[in-house]
């Protein structure tokens, strides 16, 4: 196993490490005192594992194509922006903009995500064991969003096909987001989903799948439509 | 007796606030709830200052001008030296803008002929992310992190309903037939701040090789400016208010950000107020029709020049071909601005594959290559012209300015005197 102590170092140096052990041969990376720094891990193209000894800063597993990511502490905004593919774990909450504009691949945060999860999606998944704040799901396009907890203002405002689960309170909806029932297929795929991807210990008090909350688009703004101005008007 | 209702024998009085054209589109907003929409940048007539109101002041006795065609005239340019491994270095100081594929790659990812056919070619992240590739960023000779453009600063981008075609539905991810609109903030950062961390991230996803363009829409240019060479940029571009789009709210193309003059004369006093100027290089971009407004530009600031419309019109843009399907757009060759119809009559801004088979990409190609040597030989004729061995080396005071307007904002003498006026 690969390891990478940031303590002393250069986001620059400890990246272009990262890199280097990936060259050669390494499969398993442990990076050691991150101090929160921004822009680890940026850009990782191999399938391998890298785990963070505690938080990170801005855009950790940013634009990555692969790689599994295990953060042991929190993570700053834009966690996995722009992925394509890959696991990227957080132990704790995650800032703004988490999973913003992923195309692929799977964000785990195990307590809260603030504002903005899952912005512009163009598919993948985030999945969040605690709640998140306003403004999830803005503009997505694509993917799936699931909060087992409760979500902010504006919840899955303006979307196109992005499918959201709530299992807590959704403080209100966003500009044409619609409730719907989950279906068994839903249920048994959001059970499915919470326990593969939450320890039991994370997963022990989240609610069951049927009993979580689906929001979609309700597509009156897919096309300007002027029996739909004050939609229009209101939409963020 | 006199039928009232007829004008003969007199003039009309059309109202001077609402005059006929104001009268329709009253009437089709009242009729179609909407605003106006449609491409191609701004129809106003100008009445602000404009590269028209500067002269070049050739060399005459105070100075030596260069032979015509014989004595050596560098256009050789060079940018993103600041802090990118690999600057780009161009022969000739004028490239295409982003308009989903150009020089630049624009909304919606990179095409493989892009790539393929460029020999320099610009990765643009936009706030939508369409199509975002970590995999084409890496290949790209450039990044460009757009916060905004001329034609519309503030606002996300539009691309109607008939023109998200299955191709174009795909490669942005959304679905057939939406009239996409775009978000105007990046997802992942909103002030200048977040843009400092942002642009160290695209750094590093492309190994400190390539230079960072940020590029925006003319607004607040002395401060944006500022804030964007001091987040890392190595190279500033700066789109004026004659900018041109795809599809657009009408009264953004028409009402919102500064024209490109005042643009480019803002942009080099904030890159001089910081000290970066020379050391962030400056493009200019928006409504540059020939090699007069780009020679003018760089002797104003700019390191080089984006031209998008010019390069649609030396495609064939408003050339009198096909002109009964202008007519069916209810416009004439030369008064065309329906690219938000997806309805091109010559084939250029549509994604109907019959329209499209109407431009002949080699022939169009070469038009376009051809127009950018004129424009290249017209900046080096000016340049030659004012002594310059290098276009580079044009300068403010090469011109004299034709209208207080423009001495002011250029602050330039007004021909005729020794003034600068508006000081």
């Amino acid at each position: 196993m690969g390891e990478v102590n940031c303590d002393g170092r250069s986001t620059r140096e400890i990246n272009a490490e990262i890199k280097q052990q990936i060259k050669h041969g390494a499969t398993d990376i442990l990076v050691r005192n991150p101090g929160a720094r921004h822009n680890l891990g940026v850009a990782v193209l191999e399938p391998v594992a890298i785990r963070l000894e505690g938080s990170v800063g801005y855009y950790c597993a940013g634009l990555i194509d692969g790689p599994s990511f295990d953060i042991a502490g929190s993570a700053g905004w834009g966690l996995a922006e722009s992925m394509m593919s890959g696991r990227v774990v957080v132990r704790r909450n995650a800032g703004n903009g988490a999973a913003a504009a992923i195309r692929g691949g799977t964000v785990v945060i195990h307590q809260d995500a603030a504002a903005r999860l899952g912005v512009s999606m163009k598919g993948g998944m985030v999945l969040v064991a605690g709640n998140c704040g306003y403004m999830a799901g803005f503009m997505g396009q694509k993917g799936t969003i699931i909060v087992c907890g409760d979500a902010g203002e504006a919840f899955a405002d303006s979307m196109y096909e992005t499918v959201c689960f709530v299992g807590g309170r959704i403080s209100e909806l966003g500009t044409d987001a619609v409730v719907e029932q989950p279906s068994a297929e839903d249920a048994e795929f959001l059970d499915s989903t919470l326990a593969q991807h939450l320890p039991s210990e994370v997963r022990k008090s989240k609610p069951a799948g049927r009993s979580f909350k689906k929001v979609v688009s309700g597509r009156k703004l897919w096309n300007f439509d002027k029996q739909e101005w004050k939609t229009w008007q209101e939409a963020l | 007796m006199p039928d009232d209702s007829q004008p003969q024998g007199r003039t009309l009085q059309p109202s001077g606030i609402f005059q006929p054209v104001v009268i329709e589109d009253i009437q089709t907003k009242a009729e179609t709830g909407l605003y106006r929409i449609r491409g191609y940048g701004t129809l106003r007539q100008r009445r602000w200052a404009t590269f028209d109101d500067l002269t070049f002041l050739p060399c005459s006795l105070t100075r030596i001008p260069l032979e015509g065609y014989r004595e050596k005239c560098s256009t050789t340019t060079v940018l993103g030296k600041r802090y990118a491994a690999k600057p780009i270095t161009l022969d000739i100081p004028v490239m295409i803008t982003g308009m989903s594929s150009s020089n630049t790659t624009g909304d919606g990812g990179m095409l493989q002929a892009e790539r393929e056919n460029s020999k320099t070619l610009v990765y643009e992240v936009l706030p939508s992310r369409y199509g975002i590739n970590v995999h084409d960023l890496r290949r790209a000779d450039a990044v460009e992190l757009t916060i905004g453009q001329g034609a519309k600063p503030g606002t996300g981008g539009l691309l109607l309903g008939s023109k998200v075609s299955a191709t174009i539905a795909k490669q942005r991810d959304l679905p057939v037939g939406v009239d996409q609109r775009s978000p105007a903030r990046h997802p992942d950062f909103l002030g200048p701040d977040d843009m400092i961390i942002k642009i160290e991230e695209l750094r590093e996803a492309t190994d400190y090789q390539v230079p960072i363009f940020v590029k925006m829409g003319a607004s607040r240019v002395f401060d944006d400016v500022k804030l964007a060479a001091k987040a890392g940029a190595d190279v500033v571009v700066v789109d004026g208010m004659e900018g041109g789009t795809g599809a657009s709210p009408a009264i953004l193309q028409e009402h919102t950000g500064i024209p490109t003059l005042a643009a480019v004369c803002e942009a080099r006093a904030a890159l001089e107020d910081c000290r970066l100027y020379g050391e962030v290089q400056l493009i200019i971009a928006g409504g540059i029709r020939d090699g007069v407004d780009a020679a003018k530009a760089m002797a104003l600031g700019a390191d080089a020049i984006y031209i998008g419309t010019a390069a649609l019109i030396a495609l064939n843009c408003n050339k009198a071909l096909y002109v009964a399907d202008y007519h069916g757009l209810g416009t004439e060759p030369g008064y065309c601005h329906h690219c938000h119809t997806g309805r091109c009559p010559v084939g250029i801004t549509t994604q109907d594959p019959e329209l499209a088979q109407r431009l002949d990409i080699e022939q169009a190609a070469e038009r376009v290559a051809s127009f950018l040597r004129v424009m290249t030989l017209e900046i080096q004729m000016l340049a030659r012209a004012c002594g310059k061995s290098d276009v580079h080396d044009l300068e403010p005071e090469d011109m004299a300015a034709l209208s207080l307007e423009a001495s002011a904002i250029c602050g330039i003498p007004l021909a005729g005197t020794r003034k600068i006026f508006g000081i």
